[in-house]
């Protein structure tokens, strides 16, 4: 389903995704309001949303769909590479992070990823956050705390980066929930995050996730 | 200075009249203050002088029928003994000196003063008289002298003689008497004109206290009205500054809307077109044939083309109003104006902020947001610091930002440009206060304190 104010955007990218054997438009609505009303009735796998939307932005309508629809996978559009917008989408429960200008190029790749629950952002907006969150190490004069990590934190952090759940995870590493809960408080207090839209900015930052 | 509107020209008219009014009122009583001072200073000097003069009258009189008196007595006397040797005693005096003596009373009558009364004129004239007679009745009793058969007769004209000289001394006493009731009669009449003068000055201070108090109620009534003209006057500039505070938070919202507006417009319209183009694009650069160099060529320039636009038309669209501040509130927005200074510049900017609520009225937080922009700009241009620190914190129904840096600094009086001046105007009209600190060489704390207590913190 695609949530955008734009036409001549929406009908751009509705053009693009029907051209997958894969993929289908099942809906399009031109608000925040409009598409958390929509995705009740049609229940997508996908919702492809612009940010900047009227009468409901689209972080706010994302909030309410994941609210509702957790299975629902969100990948959000926006003209801003910058953090504030990433973590607030990511926050907002959104899976994906596409820049507008680079929509045509990346979207199929994105709408594939999120569907397999997967994370994806524009590798624009990794570029942008890795530059930042670089720069700010290298003027604070700051480590990164990256290297306090043990091999199987690092593991555990690019599996919750991904979306996997404790459980997943757990399966994947042949641990128990009980070990990678601890893994992951551990990774939480070193890196000094909160919560897992923070995890995934991480993540994205230091490139360990796409 | 601004031309003056009709009715002020009139009121400074009738002020200056008025004041040329007051003067003219003073002066006046000046004048007649000292007026009234100099004439009864004039008046007791006269009077002083009339009192010499009774004074003087009354006692050259006195002197002068003293002296005739005394020659009266010394005439008598002589007289006298002149007799008692004629009746066969041995006498020092002849007649010759008795006649002497004689003339000396009418040098001494001569010789009183001329200002005579009538009264005492016609009494000095009988006196004159009574001597003559008695001259020649000395006369009559010399020439008898030697014949003292008329013993008797001689006896006669001495009693006579006595007689008279007592007369005479009568009427000298009331010659004093006289001189001493008209020395009463001018006291009197000095006593009465002094009392006249009294009166008059009496009168002349009571119209000085009526004239004055007259004068002070008038002045006061002037000042009371100058006062009132003054509070007017005072109420008119606050309500015009009022209006102009009212006028400038207008062009600030103003200028904030259009600027939304610009923003959005570009954003949203040409922006998303452009966005849409560039998708468009995409699906046409597929559709041509790969081998076909030079339309893929073409797209591809157009392509870059639509990029920079987007790019540059982002840019603006950020710099008029981020729509970070509408999408995702004030926190997130300024966080990204740090990083922005940071992406752009060598300062690092940390933002820090507590229990901010994402339900803040749009004004306080165009106005935080500019204010910190401000700053922040500030600081990156002149500071020097490779550090800024702002903490933005809500609690007590208080909203305060705070932007600090370690840099230079500057002095708040010197450097109060127009930036500054614009963040206080933004602040005040809130009803908050902003408070700058720097000194020179320490750097530099801005501080802006906005009450919202409706708005609950998180």
């Amino acid at each position: 389903m695609l949530a955008d104010d734009h036409n001549l955007m929406r009908s751009g990218l509705s053009v693009l995704l029907e051209q997958q054997p894969d993929l289908a438009v099942v809906g399009e609505a031109s608000d925040g309001r409009e598409a958390v009303a929509l995705v009740k009735s049609l229940k997508p796998d996908v919702v492809v949303m612009d940010i900047g939307m009227p009468n409901l932005n689209g972080i706010e309508a994302g909030r309410r769909i994941t609210q509702d629809h957790p299975q629902i996978a969100i990948v959000m559009l926006s003209m801003h590479s910058d953090e504030s917008y990433v973590l607030r989408a990511l926050k907002a429960g959104a899976k994906g992070y596409l820049l507008k200008d680079s929509a045509e190029a990346d979207l199929i790749r994105a709408v594939h990823a999120v569907a397999e629950g997967k994370s994806f952002f524009s590798p624009a907006v990794s570029k942008v956050l890795l530059d930042d969150y670089v720069r700010k190490l290298k003027r604070s004069g700051t480590e990164d705390a990256y290297d306090l990590l043990t091999p199987r934190e690092r593991e555990v952090l690019q599996l919750v980066a991904e979306g996997k759940s404790n459980k997943e995870v757990a399966q994947l590493l042949n641990l128990s929930v009980y070990t990678v809960e601890t893994h992951r408080s551990n990774i939480m207090e070193k890196l000094n995050l909160r919560g897992v839209p923070e995890l995934i900015l991480y993540a994205v930052r230091k490139g360990i996730i796409y | 200075m601004a031309k003056l509107p009709e009715d002020d020209l009139h009121l400074q008219k009738r002020v200056g009249k008025l004041r040329a009014m007051l003067l003219l009122a003073f002066g006046g009583l000046l004048a007649l203050m000292v007026v009234a001072s100099l004439g009864a200073l004039h008046s007791l000097r006269q009077l002083d002088g009339i009192e010499r003069q009774i004074n003087q009258h009354y006692s050259t009189h006195n002197q002068a029928l003293t002296t005739i008196l005394i020659s009266v007595h010394v005439y008598h006397d002589q007289m006298e003994r002149y007799l008692l040797g004629a009746e066969g005693f041995k006498s020092d005096v002849d007649a010759t000196d008795v006649q002497n003596s004689g003339t000396e009373v009418h040098h001494a009558l001569q010789k009183y003063p001329a200002d005579t009364q009538p009264d005492e004129h016609a009494l000095l004239s009988e006196i004159e008289e009574k001597i003559a007679e008695q001259e020649n009745s000395f006369a009559v009793l010399v020439s008898h002298r030697p014949t003292e058969s008329r013993q008797d007769r001689q006896q006669s004209i001495g009693e006579q003689m006595m007689l008279r000289r007592a007369y005479i001394l009568q009427i000298s006493r009331e010659v004093s008497s006289l001189n001493q009731k008209e020395l009463m009669e001018a006291r009197q009449s000095l006593v009465n004109s002094f009392r006249n003068v009294q009166t008059r000055l009496v009168s002349m201070v009571a119209l000085s206290l009526l004239a004055g108090l007259l004068l002070s109620l008038l002045g006061g009534f002037y000042i009371l009205r100058l006062e009132k003209q003054g509070r007017v006057r005072y109420q008119e500039l606050v309500a015009s500054r009022q209006e102009l505070e009212a006028l400038s938070a207008r062009l600030v919202d103003a200028q904030e809307e259009e600027r939304r507006s610009i923003s959005r417009e570009l954003h949203d319209e040409v922006g998303q077109t452009l966005g849409a183009l560039l998708v468009d694009l995409g699906q046409l650069s597929k559709v041509v044939p790969a081998e076909d160099s030079f339309l893929q060529g073409q797209i591809v320039r157009i392509k870059s083309a639509a990029e920079t636009a987007v790019k540059s038309i982002r840019d603006l669209a950020l710099l008029l109003r981020p729509p970070m501040l509408d999408d995702l509130g004030l926190v997130p927005a300024l966080e990204w104006q740090g990083r922005e200074i940071s992406r752009r510049g060598d300062m690092e900017v940390d933002v820090h902020s507590e229990g901010v609520s994402e339900q803040l009225p749009d004004d306080v937080k165009v106005c935080l947001y500019r204010l910190v922009q401000e700053a922040l700009t500030n600081a990156a241009r002149h500071s020097g610091t490779k550090h800024a620190k702002v903490s933005i914190v809500q609690n007590d129904g208080m909203i305060r930002a705070r932007i600090v840096d370690e840099g230079i600094g500057y002095s708040p009086e010197r450097v109060r440009g127009m930036g500054i001046l614009g963040m206080e105007e933004r602040v005040k009209r809130l009803g908050g206060s902003l408070s700058i600190e720097s000194t020179p060489g320490k750097g530099t704390t801005v501080l802006a304190e906005i009450r919202v207590e409706h708005v609950k913190p998180v």
